[in-house]
C-alpha cells in the first residue's frame, strides 16, 4: 500500500447562520467571511501538518486546486508544493491536481510543475483534473468545453515535457506557435500522472490507455467498487492488469484512541466536510454540459442524495469516511482493500473544521498503528535525485 | 396520436391558453426536417401568407406554443430548432451564434423564402440580430423580443445557468404563480433530460462571452429592415436598457414595452405581445 496524506486546506470559520442562510460554500459565499489574519495562520498551520507527514513516514503529501471556495483554499496548489519543496527532502509532492481544463494557459502548468520537480529533486506527482462544476463559473469557461479542453491541455503538456525542440501547437482550444518549455522535469520522461474519475467509462479507458493512476472521489463504497472494476476492465481491454498502486482510494479518516472518542470528536468534522464544505446547489455543482447527456441521466436516475443531505450515520455506513480506533480503522481499511482492490490510499486526515491538535494526533495514530499493518509499496515514485539541501 | 401531438399536449398548459385567448388550435402544423451544412434541423411550420421565421428562446424549442398559433393566423410561421435545442441534434461545426446566423441565412435561401420577416425571442433574438447584421438584404422586417446579445455596462443579464427551477420561474415571469403550470411539478427523466439538453446547447452558445457578442452593438448599423424591439416591462433577466440599446443602435427601430410582463412575455402575455407584433408586421 502506498500512503498519501491528502490535504484540502478548508476554511473552517463559517458564519454561525451558515446552515440556514447560505446555499453554498463555494463561488457565491462572500469573501467577507474570510478573515485574512485567521487565514494567514491557517495556511501556516496546514503547511506544518503537511511537513509533519514526512517525519511520520507517509509516501507523499497531496493537495488540490479549487477556486473561490471555503471547501479548499488552494487556487494555486503549485504554490503550496513550492512552500513544501524546500522544507521536506524525501516525501512525494502530489498535486491532485492542476485543473488544466480551466486554465487559459496550460503551458504555465507544464512550466510550474517542471520547476517544482527541479526544486524538489524529482519528487512531484502531477495530477490533472477537470475541476468541479462551480470552477467553470469562476473561470468563465463553458462546461461544454471541459472534456475537450482537458484532453487537449493534457496532450499539449505531455508533448511539451517530452519534446526536445521548439514545436507549434494548434488544437480547437489552444494555439501556441512556440512551445519550448524550460526548465525540463527531473523525472523522465515526465512525473507520474494521477487522474481522478467520477464513474465515466470514457475516463477510465483514457486513464488505462495512458497507464496513469486512477483515483476515486468521494462516493459510497459500492459505487467506487463499480468504478474500480470498470478501470480494471478498461486496463484489460488495453491488454494488461493494473498494479495495485495504479488504483487509488481517496477517503477521509479520523483515528482516536477509542471508537467512542473517535465518533464523539470526529462527527462534527465529517459533517462539516460534507454538509458545509461541500454544500452547493445542483446548478453550480453540475452545470449544463459538464457531463454528457448519458452520464447526466445516470446521475439523475440513480437518485443519489447530494453530499450535504446525508447524515453522519449515512456517510459512515455508505463509506464516505472512516472513523474509529486504530484497530477499527485497520479493520475497515483492510475490508475496503479486499472489497475494492486498491494499493494507493489518499487519506484526508485533516477533515473539515478539525483543529490542529486532533489532526496531529490522528496523523500520529494512523502512522504508528494503521500503516504498519499494511505491506508498503511506495517505492515506485522515490525521488529521482538525492535529497537536496 | 402523432409524436407532434404528444409534444403539443405537453407544452400547452391551460393557463396559457386561457390567458392567450386561443381555445382551439386550428393551424395545420407541419413537422419537418431540413438538411443544413453538417447535419439537419427540425422545423415546425404552420399558417399561410408572408413567411415569418420565428427563432426560439433557450427554453421552449420544439414546441408549437400559443404565440406560434396566434402568429400563424396571419403569417406562414416557420419555427426551427437551432442545433442542440429541442429536437435538433447538436452539429459539431455550429459552435457559436455567428454560425447560427450563417445557418439561417442558408436556410432562407434554401427554402426559397421571399422577403421573410424574422422574429427572435430572447436567445433567438440574439440569433435574429446576428442574422440581420450578416445578411441585411435578406430580411424585410425584424422583431426582437426581450433579446439577449448585447452587453450593457451596469446592467448585466442575470445568470440563468446558476438558477434552480424555482428561481428561474421567478426571473422569467412577472407573475411567477400564474406560470407555475408551465413546469411540471415532478418531471420525469425524459423531461429533465430535455431541459438538460437545451441548457447544454445554451451553454455551448452563450456561456462565454456571457449571452452576448461584444462586437454586435457596433455592427447593428448594418440592419436595414424596419425593426420592432418588444420588451416585457418587468424583465428581471434582461434589463430593459438592453432593449433601449437595440432600439437606439438599429437605424429604423422602435421600442414597445408590454407592461406587467416578464422576460417570457410571449408566454406570459401572448395576446398583447402578438397583437403588437402583428400590427407592426402588417403596417
Amino acid at each position: 500500500m502506498r500512503f498519501n496524506l491528502f490535504h484540502l486546506m478548508p476554511y473552517p470559520y463559517l458564519p454561525d447562520d451558515f446552515d440556514e442562510n447560505y446555499t453554498s460554500a463555494s463561488l457565491i459565499l462572500p469573501n467577507s467571511v474570510y478573515d485574512p489574519t485567521l487565514g494567514a495562520a491557517l495556511f501556516n498551520r496546514y503547511l506544518d501538518e503537511l511537513e509533519y507527514a514526512e517525519k511520520l513516514g507517509f509516501d507523499s503529501v497531496c493537495v488540490n486546486e479549487h477556486h473561490q471556495s471555503a471547501y479548499g483554499l488552494m487556487p494555486s496548489p503549485n504554490i503550496v508544493l513550492a512552500a513544501l519543496a524546500r522544507r521536506t527532502s524525501t516525501i512525494g509532492l502530489g498535486v491532485l491536481g492542476n485543473a488544466i481544463a480551466i486554465r487559459d494557459h496550460p503551458l504555465r502548468v507544464a512550466e510550474e510543475v517542471a520547476m517544482l520537480d527541479a526544486i524538489s529533486g524529482g519528487r512531484v506527482i502531477s495530477g490533472f483534473v477537470r475541476g468541479i462544476g462551480f470552477e467553470y463559473y469562476a473561470q468563465s469557461i463553458s462546461p461544454t468545453k471541459s472534456l475537450a479542453r482537458f484532453r487537449e491541455a493534457h496532450d499539449l503538456i505531455i508533448k511539451a515535457w517530452t519534446t526536445r525542440e521548439p514545436f507549434q501547437w494548434v488544437s480547437d482550444n489552444y494555439e501556441f506557435r512556440y512551445v519550448n518549455v524550460w526548465p525540463r522535469t527531473v523525472q523522465q520522461p515526465h512525473p507520474p500522472i494521477w487522474v481522478p474519475g467520477t464513474g465515466s467509462y470514457e475516463t477510465m479507458k483514457w486513464v488505462a490507455e495512458h497507464r496513469y493512476n486512477y483515483l476515486s472521489v468521494y462516493a459510497p463504497s459500492r459505487v467506487i467498487k463499480g468504478w474500480f472494476d470498470g478501470f480494471r476492465r478498461a486496463a484489460a481491454e488495453c491488454g494488461y492488469t493494473p498494479e495495485p498502486e495504479q488504483i487509488g482510494l481517496s477517503i477521509p479518516i479520523y483515528v482516536a484512541e477509542t471508537d467512542a472518542k473517535a465518533h464523539e470528536e470526529g462527527r462534527q468534522h465529517v459533517e462539516w466536510l460534507y454538509r458545509r464544505g461541500l454544500k452547493i446547489t445542483q446548478q453550480l455543482y453540475f452545470p449544463a454540459g459538464y457531463m454528457t447527456e448519458k452520464s447526466w441521466r445516470g446521475l439523475v436516475s440513480a437518485g443519489a442524495k447530494q453530499f450535504f443531505e446525508l447524515s453522519y450515520e449515512e456517510l459512515l455506513e455508505q463509506g464516505y469516511a472512516i472513523v474509529g480506533s486504530p484497530a477499527t480503522v485497520r479493520e475497515k481499511l483492510k475490508a475496503l482493500e479486499s472489497y475494492l482492490g486498491f494499493g494507493n490510499l489518499c487519506a484526508v486526515l485533516q477533515i473539515g473544521d478539525m483543529p490542529f491538535d486532533r489532526t496531529i494526533r490522528s496523523m500520529e495514530l494512523f502512522a504508528s498503528e494503521v500503516m504498519p499493518a499494511f505491506e508498503r509499496s511506495g517505492a515506485a515514485h522515490r525521488p529521482a535525485l538525492e535529497p537536496v539541501g | 396520436m402523432t409524436r407532434l401531438d404528444r409534444r403539443l399536449e405537453g407544452v400547452t398548459p391551460a393557463t396559457i391558453l386561457r390567458d392567450g385567448g386561443v381555445e382551439d388550435m386550428t393551424a395545420d402544423v407541419i413537422d419537418r426536417t431540413a438538411a443544413v451544412p453538417g447535419g439537419s434541423i427540425s422545423i415546425l411550420e404552420g399558417g399561410a401568407g408572408r413567411p415569418l421565421l420565428v427563432l426560439h428562446p433557450a427554453g421552449g424549442a420544439g414546441a408549437w406554443m400559443p404565440y406560434h398559433e396566434m402568429l400563424a393566423q396571419h403569417f406562414r410561421v416557420i419555427a426551427p430548432d437551432s442545433p442542440g435545442f429541442g429536437r435538433s441534434a447538436q452539429i459539431e461545426s455550429v459552435e457559436g451564434v455567428d454560425d447560427l446566423a450563417f445557418l439561417y441565412a442558408d436556410l432562407i435561401a434554401k427554402m426559397g423564402l421571399q422577403d421573410p420577416m424574422v422574429l427572435g425571442f430572447s436567445f433567438g433574438g440574439w440569433v435574429a440580430a446576428e442574422l440581420a447584421v450578416l445578411a441585411p438584404e435578406l430580411i424585410s422586417r425584424l422583431v426582437l423580443v426581450d433579446a439577449i446579445g448585447l452587453r450593457v455596462p451596469g446592467a448585466p443579464i442575470a445568470d440563468q445557468f446558476a438558477m434552480g427551477p424555482q428561481e428561474k420561474i421567478a426571473a422569467l415571469f412577472h407573475d411567477p404563480a400564474a406560470a407555475a403550470d408551465l413546469f411540471p411539478e415532478n418531471p420525469d427523466l425524459d423531461t429533465l433530460t430535455a431541459f438538460y439538453r437545451d441548457e447544454t446547447a445554451f451553454a455551448r452558445y452563450a456561456w462565454s462571452p456571457f449571452c452576448c457578442n461584444p462586437k454586435l452593438a457596433k455592427r447593428l448599423y448594418r440592419i436595414s429592415a424596419p425593426t420592432l424591439v418588444l420588451w416585457g416591462g418587468d424583465d428581471r433577466l434582461v434589463p430593459l436598457s438592453h432593449g433601449e440599446k437595440y432600439a437606439a443602435m438599429i437605424p429604423d427601430a422602435e421600442l414597445q414595452v408590454i407592461p406587467d410582463a416578464g422576460h417570457a412575455v410571449l408566454m406570459e402575455r401572448p395576446k398583447e405581445a402578438v397583437q403588437a407584433i402583428v400590427r407592426f408586421l402588417e403596417r
